[in-house]
């Protein structure tokens, strides 16, 4: 691609940058609190899309991985009072130990095997952090000072979050982008020949999960500084579920798209637990539609909207497809191929 | 507005895929200024004040939440029915927790911000509640837990915003294991326990052993089970429990749980071959129905047909001429939770947290379940449980077996010494 | 432990079997035929148990036997609803799709189910013959529980009657091996996969009206429940009757075996014995590898 469209493709992302730095300064503390959140999670889809969107690995037990985060850092404080920065340090290692084992195992197994042995690994995670409540705190998790002085200021925290989910997803950016990510999409596309060309897509798929356990961590670490504790629930099956959801509902083929999800995911939230205590009724409803009317999420429908404009206008042609976008797969429908091409 | 405004701006710069996700995210982040600044108007003006309740009200612990938060809505009722609170009506503002501290953390901090909630009643669990109890303590507004007990509530995450209504997690076993020697003497007995592996089923099984043992009583523990919380089948456990060849078998599973480990039980013939002994309220007994076995050792934390008192009774007529059922446990703590934050709004003469911690620290508060004292260095209540034997025969006036013993153990004898950090 | 009471042990067991096989039967039957994992599986089980406490009412008995067959074709009615109304529109679509739709369903369900029959727990008895209990040396065993486990029983016969014996099952066979062939053979696809999901419901519906008795019924249950169904299916193998039979009955067994050995590790069993059979075989006990 030329110097010219990679500026403008930078430029909306860094625009919204621009918009998300000022916030604490527009923004009460709940709303900023709420973005917080959502930033966070933004990096628990990516990192899970990694594996959903880039690879065709339908993870529902990324929990496992988030929580192994949290509790990292959770932990560490209380058995042996580290500061949170050393815990903050290790949990994207722990990630990665725990996500090669899991791995190892999960995927021997595909397609929905994979999904529900995913979610099996999961539900182990959280009821050992249930059970072991000697280590573990049990159900009530793991409360306390556990972050520096430093991360107690909200601002601080803000910006915190903000920084490290930004660098991380400039690394996931250009995990998907490099030689490997390539490969990986290629084996979604095509298991069969990707095999016949002499890929080991054993050894892809495990690189993949290790990598999207180690981000899965850091975002568990940043939901430490979001609640300041720990607790069983976020390894639950359910929470494994939120990021697939956050990638559908934002546009699983887009880099981007979990990011949207989240946001959309996140605040949506908080505005129906505020004003009505049918969440389950309203969120079900949001992700039928999007799963009926867009295919390839809130995004993906804007792109394509875009383009519908662009066209009509008469105006130049978009600009080349040069990977930025996850082609979908051949299962997911041709209209989104081609309004993603 | 805001959200027009950001897409006329962005529609006149390109047509990447960069440009959809700016724009979503800005109307995102409008979105949510917007309605976050609406609720804060709506919610403080017209001489009202409100009352927020962030209880689990939907999936399995709703049969708990419900009921808690039937009792403070008829508390909040009846007081808006003699003139309100210092001359202000009370208005009710409800959210779910989803039993998960990160929900419940969000919808507790919107009640306080956006709603301006002049007090909290709070959630079934107890993580919930420690979640809560950060925000009560930062934002200081009182938070009365009626039903999460944990003991670190008042003691390690102690804070003077915190109000203990219930029984905790020490006392209740402490309870359970008088009555134990009250009923059944000090052994020597072979005990199984099953309890859920959950912190409370967890840390309620050890205190009671602890306690036996402190009460002289001379016991043999035969099996420990801790099937998942919300089980469907607790089958292999009590045949695990029946194999071992317990005399006492200790339950500490609740609500639903218990009702389902009670049925299978009855089958397998649990209640025939051993003493049991649980938390069979109310709710329990009622769904159990005229199955309920006989000679069971029941503990709860309030049994209006253990209390008969004219406050009790006037209560339970109240509860059930407005919903329609007599009311449980969770029901009365509800209830005696707001009515003592009532009390605390009148003596401090303001809604001021501070104040009304001043005003209710030792102080006693008439409740249906008697006059209730607040500890003055830990704000828990001074309450006990209810204990009984259940009858062999069914009681007229409810369709159930009640009971045919009654003990209430000394809360002088229960409670622990304050321990605040 | 004596020989009765290993018995009744054993018994115990099949009774947990009897109702996860039912349920999980469903699941790996819509699996087999239409390639659907329905999550909103574990909510027809829970409507199923909540619509029998519903004809049931606070009268014991006769009534009991109406609910146990007004559960299913209850269920038939809201599964046909649901393949015409959604999954229909999503056949062509990946497996996430599909079941991020069906969590959606789920939820929604769920929320209906707190509006129409509220928070509390409900309860039923078992029917006035089947109140009491069976006597096994020196143990009891419940005679409800007895009927459960030989319903299970009829139900899996009735299940390979139909797979083996009927054109139905013939086209549901087919389906499953190779669903191009038969659509070439001028099946009709569509009525095909409506007949199979309605079978579907009709089992989750039934399964949950069967366990009513056994168990409380509350909110919660459908989420319980499909957890429990999803790992025996798995482990049988989607797809799989027989093998969903298998593995019910071997989780059961499991579970009541190892809560005497280590208790303390009981509700990680069920997860543990679905990664050991998994990572051994990668499709399950009986299911067959996907193209």
């Amino acid at each position: 691609m030329t110097l010219g469209t990679a500026a403008r493709r930078g430029a909306i992302p860094a625009a919204v940058l621009v918009v998300l730095l000022v916030l604490p300064a527009l923004l009460g503390a709940t709303s900023l609190l709420d973005i917080q959140s959502a930033i966070a999670l933004a990096l628990f889809a990516c990192a899970t899309n990694l594996l959903v969107g880039y690879g065709g690995l339908v993870s529902f037990g990324q929990a496992a991985f988030y929580g192994t985060g949290a509790y990292t850092v959770a932990l560490m404080w209380m058995h042996w009072q580290t500061s949170f920065w050393l815990g903050f340090a290790a949990a994207p290692f722990v990630g990665a130990i725990a996500a090669l084992l899991v791995g190892l195992v999960a995927l021997r197994t595909r397609r929905l095997y994979f999904a529900l042995l995913t979610l099996a690994f999961s539900q182990l995670f959280y009821v050992i952090a249930l059970q072991q409540e000697k280590f573990t705190g049990g159900a009530n998790g793991v409360f306390g000072e556990i972050l520096p002085g430093f991360l107690n200021g909200m601002n601080n925290a803000y910006y915190f979050t903000l920084g490290v989910v930004v660098v991380a997803l400039l690394a996931l950016w250009w995990i998907t982008r490099s030689p490997f990510g390539m490969t990986l999409r290629a084996i979604r596309e095509n298991r069969e020949r990707a095999e016949a060309l002499g890929v080991n897509v054993f050894g892809h798929q495990l690189l993949a999960f290790v990598f999207a356990g180690v981000f899965c961590a850091l975002a568990g670490t940043l939901a430490v500084v979001h609640d300041s504790s720990a607790n069983p629930n976020i390894l639950n099956w359910t929470e494994s579920g939120y990021p697939v959801f956050m990638a559908v509902i934002g546009g699983q083929y887009l880099f981007l798209g979990p990011v949207v999800g989240a946001f959309i995911y996140e605040q949506g939230r908080d505005i129906v637990l505020a004003n009505s205590n049918d969440y389950q009724l309203v969120f079900g409803l949001l992700l039928l539609a999007v799963v009926l009317f867009a295919p390839d999420g809130v995004l993906g429908m804007v792109v394509r909207a875009g383009q519908w404009l662009g066209r009509r206008r008469g105006g130049s042609p978009l600009s080349p497809r040069d990977g930025d976008d996850v082609a979908s797969d051949d299962r997911a429908g041709s209209e989104t191929t081609v309004a993603l091409r | 507005m805001r959200e027009a405004f950001a897409f006329a701006r962005l529609r006149g710069r390109g047509r990447c895929s960069a440009f959809a996700v700016a724009l979503a995210t800005v109307c995102v982040l409008a979105g949510c200024g917007g309605s976050s600044g609406g609720d804060a108007t709506a919610s403080t003006g017209g001489g009202t004040v409100n009352v927020g309740v962030a209880s689990t009200l939907s999936g399995t612990f709703a049969a708990l939440g419900v009921p808690g938060l039937n009792g403070i809505k008829l508390a909040i009722n009846q007081i808006n029915h003699s003139g309100g609170l210092l001359g202000h009506k009370l208005h009710l503002v409800t959210a779910d927790d989803q039993i998960d501290p990160s929900t419940g953390a969000t919808v507790t901090r919107n009640l306080i911000l956006n709603h301006h909630v002049q007090v909290l009643f709070g959630s079934v669990s107890s993580a919930v509640a420690l979640a809560q109890a950060q925000l009560a303590e930062r934002y200081n507004v009182p938070l009365f837990l009626h039903m999460a007990n944990d003991i670190g509530l008042t003691t390690t995450h102690f804070s003077k915003q915190i109000y203990e209504i219930s029984t905790n997690t020490d006392m209740e076993p402490a309870a359970a294991a008088l009555a134990f020697v009250k009923f059944f003497g000090k052994g020597p007995v072979r005990i199984a326990t099953i309890t859920p592996d959950y912190s409370f089923g967890l840390d309620t099984v050890s205190a009671f052993l602890h306690d036996l043992k402190k009460d002289g009583v001379t016991y043999t523990v035969t099996t420990q089970q801790t099937p998942q919380l919300g089980a469907t089948s607790y089958t292999s456990n009590i045949s695990a429990v029946l194999s071992s060849n317990p005399q006492f078998v200790f339950v500490g599973e609740y609500g639903g749980d218990l009702v389902t480990l009670t049925k299978q039980g009855i089958g397998l013939g649990l209640f025939s071959k051993a003493k049991v002994g649980g938390m069979y309220g109310w709710d329990v007994v009622k769904a159990v129905g005229r199955q309920m076995p006989a000679g069971v050792m029941a503990w709860n934390r309030g049994a209006f047909w253990a209390e008969p008192s004219t406050a009790m009774s006037a209560f339970v007529t109240a509860y059930k001429s407005a919903y329609g059922a007599y009311p449980d446990e969770w029901s009365i703590n509800g209830y005696d939770a707001a009515e003592i934050w009532a009390e605390g709004v009148k003596k401090a003469g303001s809604f001021d947290a501070s104040k009304i911690a001043d005003a209710l620290g030792g102080a006693s508060v008439p409740t249906p379940r008697g006059s209730i004292t607040i500890r003055a260095c830990d704000h828990q209540a001074e309450v006990t449980e209810d204990t009984g034997i259940v009858a062999s025969s069914v009681n007229p006036t409810y369709g159930v077996p009640l009971w045919s013993k009654t003990y209430a153990p000394p809360v002088k004898q229960i409670i622990e010494p304050c321990s605040v950090p | 432990m004596t020989l009765s009471s290993d018995i009744v042990t054993m018994l115990a067991a099949m009774t947990e079997a009897s109702y996860l096989f039912i349920a999980a039967a469903g699941l790996t039957l819509v699996f087999g035929a239409m390639r659907i994992i329905n999550i909103a599986h574990g909510s027809f089980y829970m409507y199923g148990a909540l619509i029998l406490t519903s004809v049931v009412g606070g009268v014991a008995g006769g009534r009991f036997w109406l609910g146990l067959l007004a559960a299913p074709l209850a269920l038939v009615g809201i599964g046909a609803g649901v393949e015409i109304g959604v999954l229909r529109r999503i056949y062509k679509r990946d497996h996430l799709v599909q079941l991020v739709a069906t969590y959606a369903l789920f939820l929604i369900f769920a929320d209906i189910a707190l509006h129409v029959w509220g928070s509390q727990p409900r309860s039923v008895n078992p029917p006035s013959p089947l109140d009491g209990s069976v006597v096994i040396g020196s143990g009891k065993f419940p005679s409800y529980d007895l009927f459960a486990i030989g319903a299970a029983v009829v139900v899996g016969a009735a299940l390979w009657a139909l797979l083996q014996r009927t054109a139905l099952g013939w086209r549901i066979r087919a389906a499953a091996e190779d669903p191009e062939i038969l659509a070439v053979s001028g099946t009709n696809v569509p009525l095909l996969s409506t007949s199979v999901f309605m079978i579907g419901a009709a089992l989750a519906g039934f399964a949950g009206a069967l366990a009513a008795p056994l168990e409380s019924v509350a909110p919660g249950l459908d989420a319980t429940i499909v957890v429990s169904a999803f790992i025996v299916a798995v482990i049988g193998g989607l797809g799989s009757v027989v093998g969903a039979a298998l593995a019910a009955i071997i989780i059961s067994l499991f579970d009541t075996v190892g809560v005497i050995w280590v208790p303390q590790w009981s509700s990680a069993f069920i997860y543990i014995a679905m990664i050991a059979v998994l990572a051994l075989r990668p499709w399950g006990l009986l299911g067959v590898a996907e193209r």
